[in-house]
């Protein structure tokens, strides 16, 4: 009995600590500039975030949506500010209404397309069975087979 | 072959149109990124001038053609193209096309040297905080924009510009504008 009630307290513990992790929090300045700066890509760098780029430009980039996020911008109109001067370009992850999102799209499209065509041709494409052999081709088989194995002596 | 003859149809025409896409794309210039801002609203600014005398607004010049050109002591490709950038400026000077420089990401002392040395007597502003470059979508000097009477960017070029290329720019909108 008492072992029951030390489970079952230890799995109470462990949701309630579950829930207070999960449970949403408001984040702080600092959170939302890394949020927002990993999400925009650094104009003068190959493939590196804001966040993680060390040059000028990314660090003017970072001042400014920090001085956004003390203004009370929303992360969306952040993003905006930045799409409207670089395009959807400046998005590590461009959305996929844009002109871009063909790039996710068409894949998608293709793999969808041949998945179609295969199992329309798994479905449709079995050979027919061949039509039953008439008597006088049978007759003919047995003929060649006697033939064979007379000949195999 | 159960597959319907429209939907194979459809099959071929989409990978035409995949296709087609990627051609188009694939025969762009990297060069002429398209940013967000050609075609909009110049960014308004206001920024102290480079010698001093004050701040300068881009509505200031409001109803005229505008150059804007962004550079740097530090890029070898805006020494390269500034005698262009001279001899269009004394062409249209006391026109009404103005010319303005941005200075990029460069310290005002070393921007002022440059300005001197090079013989730019067009109007420059500071930029210290890099805003006036990032809300125009700058990548990295030397990059060129032609803003319209209306105040509607109408071009951007990226790299060294040379004096045709300049005029044509300049001579589009003010036929623009004379229309």
């Amino acid at each position: 009995m008492r072992t029951r009630v030390v489970i079952a307290a230890a799995l109470l513990a462990i949701a309630a600590a579950l829930v207070l992790a999960a449970r949403p929090h408001e984040a702080t300045a600092d959170e939302r500039v890394d949020r927002i700066t990993t999400e925009l890509r650094c104009p003068v760098c190959q493939g590196l975030s804001v966040k993680d780029s060390p040059s000028e430009t990314a660090r003017q980039m970072r001042d400014l949506v920090a001085e956004r996020v003390r203004e009370g911008k929303t992360d969306a109109e952040i993003g905006a500010e930045f799409r409207a001067a670089y395009g959807d370009w400046v998005l590590l992850s461009p959305p996929i209404t844009s002109w871009s999102g063909l790039v996710w799209l068409a894949p998608l499209a293709v793999v969808g397309a041949g998945f179609i065509l295969a199992s329309a041709r798994i479905r449709g494409g079995t050979p027919a069975r061949d039509a039953e052999p008439t008597a006088a081709q049978l007759a003919a088989l047995r003929e060649r087979v006697a033939r064979e194995e007379a000949a195999e002596g | 072959m159960i597959l319907s003859r429209a939907l194979r149809i459809a099959i071929v025409v989409a990978m035409l149109g995949l296709v087609v896409t990627l051609a188009l794309a694939f025969r762009r210039d990297p060069h002429d990124i398209r940013t967000g801002t050609v075609g909009k609203p110049a960014p308004a600014f206001t920024a102290e001038r480079l010698d001093g005398t004050g701040t300068l607004s881009l509505s200031d010049y409001t109803g005229k053609v505008v150059v804007v050109n962004f550079f740097a002591s530090w890029c070898l490709p805006c020494a390269q193209e500034n005698p262009a950038l001279v001899h269009v400026y004394e062409r249209y000077r006391g026109s009404d096309v103005v010319m303005l420089g941005v200075v990029y990401q460069e310290s005002r002392d070393s921007a002022r040297s440059y300005v001197k040395r090079m013989g730019m007597s067009w109007p420059a502003i500071a930029d210290d905080d890099g805003r006036v470059a990032l809300s125009y979508g700058v990548f990295g000097p030397p990059e060129t924009f032609f803003i319209g009477p209306d105040g509607v960017i109408a071009g951007r070029h990226i790299g060294p510009i040379d004096e045709t290329k300049l005029i044509a720019g300049i001579e589009a909108l003010r036929r623009e504008a004379t229309r």
